[in-house]
Parts: C-alpha cells; structure tokens; sequence
C-alpha cells in the first residue's frame, strides 16, 4: 500500500542556512506519528514547513503521490490538511463563536457548508465548547483555548491533522484530555502528525516515532519499541 | 454653545470614514498609511470630474467613482506595497513608501488639475434652522451618508464572512492562512472597500470646502488622531474617535487662533501615547 | 561651469548635512523622523530671525538655532518615550512638521508669512573681497561638513555608540533594557536635532532668502533617498547619496526643455512625482538586505 503522507529530503530555514537538513519520512493512513526531540532540533521548523508556513529551499512534501510543497497553506487545506499551532492559535480578538463560524466558513473541501456551529461528533469531543460562545477566545485558560483551537481545526474532518505542542503549557488534567481527543480524532480515521515535549505521553498513543536532532532524523521506530526502551531519556535529551 | 458642539460633531463625522478605512489598512496591513491623505484628494477630484466635466449627478459620479478607485487602489497596492510584502519588508519601509505613494497622488492631482480651488456642481440649499442650531443641507447629508456607511461597515464587519475573515488577517495572520483564509485575496477586499469609504470621504469633504491639491493632506494628521485615539484596528474607535477629535477641535477654537487647529489632533495624539497608547478600544500590540 | 560647480558643492554640503540627520536618528536610534521638513526649516528661520531681527552674530545665531531645534526634538522623544513603535512615532515627527509650517506660515510678524524672510547676510562677507568670497565660502561648507562626520563618527564609535549599535543587533537587549533605552534614543534623536539645525542655517546663508516654499515635506524624501542610494547607512556613503540626489534634482530642471508647455506648477508637480517615484523604486529595488542590515556603520 503506498504510504499516505511523505516527506521527501525535506530542507527549510529561514534565512541564513537551512535548519531542516534532509528530512525524509513516510506515514500511512490512518496511523498517529509522533515527533520527538529536545529543543532546537527542527520539529517546529518542520511541522510548519509541513502546514505551508514556510517555504521549503529543497525536497517535497507528497500527500496521496501528489507533490504539495509549492502550495499554499489555505490549498493544503482544501486537500485535507489540518495544523494546531503551538500558541497563537486562537483568534483572541474574536469570540469562540466567532472562531468557530470562520473555520466552517473558510475550511471546507466542498461547496457544502455546515449549517451548526459545532456539529454532534465535535460537540462529544468538547463538550464545555457551547458554554463560552460568547467568550472572546483571549480571555480562556490555556487550556480551553486549546480546546476551541482543536475544534476549529476539525470543523471538517481533515484527512492529516498536524499538531505542534498539543500538550504545551496545559495542566495534567487538560493535557490527559487532549491526548484523549487526539486518540478519539484518530479513530475516526485522521492520520495525526505530533509534534511533542511530552515524550512520554504522546507514545502512549502513538503509532511511529521520529526522534530529531540538530535538523536531522536520528532514528524511526515504532512507538512500542521505543517507550520500553530503557534509553528513552538519554534519547530525548540527544545524546545518542 | 450648542451650535460649536454641532460643527464639531459634523466636523468629526466627515473623517469618520477615512479613519476607518485607516483603522482597517492597519489592522490588515500592519503599518499606518501615509498616502490616505492624497487618496482623499484623488477620489474627490476623480468625482468632479465625472460630476462637473461630464455632468452626471454627485450621487451617480461618487458610486462610479468609488468603485473605479477601489480598483484603482487594488492595482496601487498590486505594483508598490505587495512587492515589498513578499521581500518581506518591516513597517518603516512600509511607511517610507506610502509617504513616497503620498507625493505621487497628490502631484499627479496637482499636475492634471492645477492648484486652483474647484468645487462640485450641486445646487446652493439655505441652511435652515433645526431646535436653535443652524445647519445646512450639506451637513445633512454628510451626517446621514456616514452614518449609513458606518452602519453598513459594522454588519459587514460583524455578521458577514468577509468581514469576520478580515477581522481574522487583522488578529493573526498567520493562523488566518491555516484557517483556510486566502490573505491575498482579503486584502485586496481590504484595499477596495478603503477605495469606497476614502471616495465617500473625498466627496463630504469637497463639499465642505474648496477641492484643492493639499486638500486631503491637510486632514491626515486629525485622522491619525482619531483612529489612535479610538485605538489603531478597532472600527468602532475610528468611530468614537472621530466625534471626539472633531468635537475637541471645534470647542479648542473658542481658545485657540482657527489656524493652529491641527495643534488639538497633535496635541491629543501626544496625551494618549504618553497615557494609553492602545486608545480608548485598542489591545495592546503584540507585535509578531 | 565652475560656478555651477560650485553652487552645486554648497549645496550638497548642508543636503549632505541633513541626510547625515536622518541617518543618525534613523541609523543608530531607529527613530524615522518624517517631520524633517519642518524642523530643517525651523532651523533656517531661527537662525535668520536672530541675525535680522535680534542683530546677532552668524556664529551665535546658528548655534541658538541648532539648540532650538534640539530641544524640540528631546520634546517629541521624550512624548513617545513610553511607545516604542516606529509607526506612531513617524505620525508624530509628521504632525510636529506640520505644526511648524503652520507656524511659520502664519506668523507674518515673526516669519514674513508666504513672503518669506529676505536679506540674509552670509558670514564674514563684509570681511572678505567679494571676488574670492564664494571660494572661502565653499572651503567653510566643505569643512564643516567633514567635521560633522568626524564628530559622528567619535560618537558612534564611543561607549555610548557601541551601546546603541549593540542594541540594535539584539532586540532582547533592547526589550530588557526598557527605560535607559528610551533615554538614550531622546539623546541621539536631540543630537540629530543639532545637526538639523546647521543644515537649515547653511541653508539661509546659501539663499539668502527662505520662504514655506523651500521646505515642504518632500524634503523628507530626497533625504531618505539619500541615506538608501548611498548604501548600508555609513556617513560617506550618505554624501555620495546626496550628491547622486542632487544630480537627479538638477536634471529634472531640464525637464522644461524636453517636454514643452508644462506651466512651472505643473512642473514642480512632475519634479516631485519623479522623486516619490523614485523613492518607491529605491525601496523596492534597494540593495539587497539594505532595510535588515541598516544600521549606522562606522569607517
């Protein structure tokens, strides 16, 4: 079966010198790909070069065979991607509503357009969403923000969702469900690509991991494998 | 007394809408344009020419014209401000050229035009007499279209899609293009709707005075004024802002020489930056 | 042609003067002054009010003036002291340029209005023979300008200049820095206000007359132009900015033999689009990296 996402020598930077150098990876569909590393290795930098963001200066992204990395970031969409920012991934100025009714409006695939704000499947996933309508998205926690921000990205099922630090900043109690809605996204058939701190966590319900360094792809294994490996934290520290 | 608070309140309904379209060209492009001005004077001066040259009504010449400048202002943007969006260029440049931009426009006014003053071919009206206050049919008007016009921009801005996803480039334009928002394309919404309100605005304004080459120029420092003073990107504070601006300016002449009165947008400029350089609506700036 | 030479030079040298400004509040404080216009002619008046109306020296009356406008620019800096936004402080420069050609404009006692003020006499020309006048007179000029580079220069490469072009490499320098920041950009934009003030005093010198007309806001633009064409903000290349803007300004007055029948409003109006044209050129096809590496840059 060819595989459904690719990255292919993959390089970016922005500006002097590239900070991706080389990134080359395959996801199948459906499955949960988790990218780990410490700070300063380029997972950033890649899953925005990914989401359209950033220009890449060589390589190519392919989804489904179909080069995308000249595309645009509103063209991605319109194939089926989907991007959670880290921070700034709320319209603070704007009410969840608001929030909400702009990813309906300008998120779809077809000519069809939603009808509700927040139709059943999403309503299960985050359920306290309704409550703060009318709260502008500035003045929730962390973590709901969090939530709103998801929701927004899932306005229509995408067919690859890219996550950059779902879990960043949240408490324990969001961060666990966060990682839940992620696990439940995933069963509904979304191919998730995550970038994450929380190493730990995030292979509890991961497929594959790609562990980065210095721009560079140190090792691919599958998830299993490496959170039993006794060496996960010299790993994450970047010492292999 | 009252009759001041009036002129001051027409006063500041005139620049109502070039400080929104102010406010909006900030929000969306994130620096302050300094060829609002000399737009100003151009669409007024594209309107006499359609009103007075070939003697088609105000009415029909300001719709005419204001969706040719809409356009005109796509293509402007297209060939000077875009290029210098893809290099990636800070908001000082920005600033620099739309000085620059400023100079043209007026110039090229100027140079078709001349200096002389001109003025548009409407039928002198008496001014009447309303609760003690003297008006005149010209003030009227000028009360009326702003209003609709600002009410028309608040529904937009509000309750139609274009203006949430304008709203959205505003806020955070990079989540705007993740969100499925062709930023492109919203500014150039952006640039055109400007065209319309500046064309309005260049047509109140030549009513109530002489059209003349530093016509515009001559308001732009009370029209930053009221758009800092509401707060740069918030459309209800071009709003506020405005009445206030034109409120204090008519009320300063009690005290002040009639001259000097860009002195009180300066002077308001200068307080709210030294005491809350957000403005009365504004968020504090995180600038990315 | 030697003395269109010459005149040419003396000009050059207090527009160079001017530019060097710009390039001072711009290059190392960061802060674009788009009321340059006003304050240059803020400059040229003071100095010509105190020679003929208060009868003072050329010397004393140049300096007072340059203090003038000094103090005026400490003024603006200090207002924006709490923004440290580029864009309302351009808006401010820009009204503050406004306000003082108003004043001049309307001040007929003080300034003699649209007429202008006449009669100004250039130093030590009751002194030196009026045939080699001019000579010495360039000779000043030309001094005066190599001694403003030169005191730059000290400046810049002083304790206090490498401060402020190390917080100009780093942003997080600047933001921890916070209130001394802001003090000492009062302090470069007060000293570019000095410089400002020399330039509109050679200014009357030179004409001998000024009216509103001499300083209206594109003067802004030629000195912008300047400080760009020149390249990466170092002094000299400020001068050579400045030259290569004077040749383009003197060109277009050729304008009136190639196109016929443009009246001499239409004219200017055609001289000033060709500078903003030329500024939007410059800005868009600037030397590479120009705007992210411009800083003041030392010889």
């Amino acid at each position: 079966m060819k595989p459904f996402f690719v990255s292919s020598d993959l390089r970016a930077g922005y500006g002097a010198g590239d900070i991706l150098k080389g990134i080359s990876f395959e996801i199948e569909q459906g499955k949960v790909m988790t990218v780990i590393g410490p700070n300063g290795s380029g997972k950033s930098t890649l899953i925005k070069t990914l989401a359209g963001l950033l220009k890449p200066s060589g390589g190519e992204i392919f989804i489904n065979e179909e080069p995308i990395s000249s595309y645009t970031a509103p063209q991605r969409i319109k194939l089926g991607m989907s991007y959670v920012p880290q921070e700034y991934n709320v319209f603070r100025n704007m009410t969840v509503k608001e929030n909400l009714q702009l990813a309906n409006e300008f998120m779809g695939r077809s000519k069809k357009k939603k009808t509700k704000i927040i139709d059943d499947d999403l309503l299960e996933l985050f359920p306290e969403i309704p409550a703060k309508f009318d709260t502008l998205a500035g003045n929730l926690s962390g973590g709901q923000r969090q939530m709103v921000a998801f929701a927004c990205a899932l306005a229509y099922k995408p067919e690859i969702l890219l996550l950059d630090e779902p879990s960043a900043g949240l408490s324990p109690k969001y961060m666990g469900d966060i990682f839940e809605a992620v696990k439940k996204v995933n069963k509904l058939g979304v191919t998730i690509f995550m970038v994450e701190q929380n190493a730990i966590e995030a292979l509890q319900i991961s497929d594959n991991c790609i562990v980065m360094a210095n721009g560079k792809i140190k090792f691919v294994s599958d998830a299993k494998t490496l959170s039993e490996s006794s060496d996960l934290h010299s790993l994450y520290l970047g010492d292999s | 007394m009252i009759q001041i608070i009036f002129n001051g309140f027409v006063t500041g309904i005139v620049i109502t809408l070039p400080a929104l379209a102010i406010t909006l060209l900030f929000g969306v492009l994130k620096f302050p344009n300094f060829a609002v001005g000399a737009m100003l004077t151009l669409a007024a001066y594209i309107v006499f020419t359609l009103n007075v040259l070939f003697e088609l009504n105000l009415f029909i010449s300001t719709i005419i014209a204001a969706i040719f400048f809409g356009f005109f202002l796509i293509v402007i943007d297209q060939i000077t401000f875009a290029k210098l969006r893809v290099s990636g260029s800070n908001s000082i440049t920005l600033m620099v050229c739309s000085l620059g931009l400023g100079f043209v426009l007026e110039n090229i006014a100027r140079l078709i035009y001349g200096n002389n003053a001109k003025s548009f071919a409407i039928e002198l009206a008496r001014p009447f007499f309303f609760l003690d206050i003297r008006m005149n049919r010209e003030q009227m008007i000028t009360i009326i279209v702003s209003t609709l016009a600002m009410v028309f921009m608040y529904v937009l801005l509000k309750h139609m899609s274009i203006g949430r996803a304008m709203r959205a480039v505003s806020d955070n334009t990079s989540l705007s293009l993740v969100r499925g928002i062709d930023s492109p394309l919203i500014i150039r919404w952006t640039w055109f709707i400007s065209g319309v309100l500046l064309t309005i605005g260049g047509v109140l304004i030549g009513m109530d005075r002489a059209i003349e080459p530093p016509m515009g120029s001559s308001y732009l420092i009370a029209i930053f004024a009221a758009a800092i003073l509401g707060g740069l990107g918030s459309p209800l504070g071009a709003f506020v802002g405005s009445l206030v601006i034109g409120i204090v300016s008519e009320l300063s002449t009690l005290v002040i020489p009639p001259n000097y009165r860009i002195g009180i947008p300066l002077a308001v400029i200068a307080l709210i930056l030294i005491f809350r350089p957000q403005g009365i609506f504004g968020k504090p700036n995180i600038k990315k | 042609m030697l003395s269109f030479i010459v005149l040419m030079s003396l000009v050059i040298c207090f527009s160079a003067i001017l530019a060097l400004a710009l390039n001072f509040q711009w290059g190392l404080g960061g802060m674009i002054n788009f009321g340059l216009a006003g304050l240059y002619a803020l400059g040229a008046y003071a100095c010509a009010i105190f020679i003929l109306k208060l009868n003072m020296g050329f010397l004393s009356s140049t300096l007072l003036a340059m203090l003038i406008v000094s103090l005026v620019c400490a003024l603006i800096s200090i207002v924006t002291l709490r923004v440290s936004e580029e864009d309302y402080f351009a808006i401010v420069t820009l009204g503050v340029g406004e306000m003082l050609r108003l004043v001049v404009l309307n001040e007929d006692w003080l300034t003699g209005g649209a007429l202008g003020l006449s009669g100004i006499p250039r130093p030590f020309s009751s002194i030196i023979p009026s045939d080699i006048y001019i000579y010495f007179f360039l000779a000043a000029y030309v001094f005066v300008l190599f001694f403003c580079i030169f005191l730059i220069n000290i400046l810049a490469r002083s304790a206090f200049g490498r401060t402020m072009r190390a917080i100009r490499e780093d942003d997080v320098v600047a933001a921890t820095l916070g209130k001394n920041l802001l003090w000492a950009r009062a302090r470069i934009f007060a000293i570019g206000g000095l410089l400002i003030g020399l330039a509109g005093s050679m200014h009357a010198f030179y004409y001998q007359y000024i009216d509103p007309t001499q300083f209206s806001n594109i003067v802004v633009a030629y000195a912008i132009m300047a400080v760009i064409a020149g390249g990466k903000g170092s002094n000299f290349g400020v001068v050579i900015g400045s030259i290569l803007i004077m040749l383009l300004l003197e060109g277009s007055r050729f304008l009136k033999e190639i196109i016929p029948g443009l009246g001499s409003d239409q004219l200017s109006a055609v001289r000033i689009i060709i500078i903003g044209v030329g500024l939007i050129l410059v800005l868009i096809y600037k030397p590479n990296g120009f705007m992210k590496e411009y800083r003041l840059s030392v010889q």
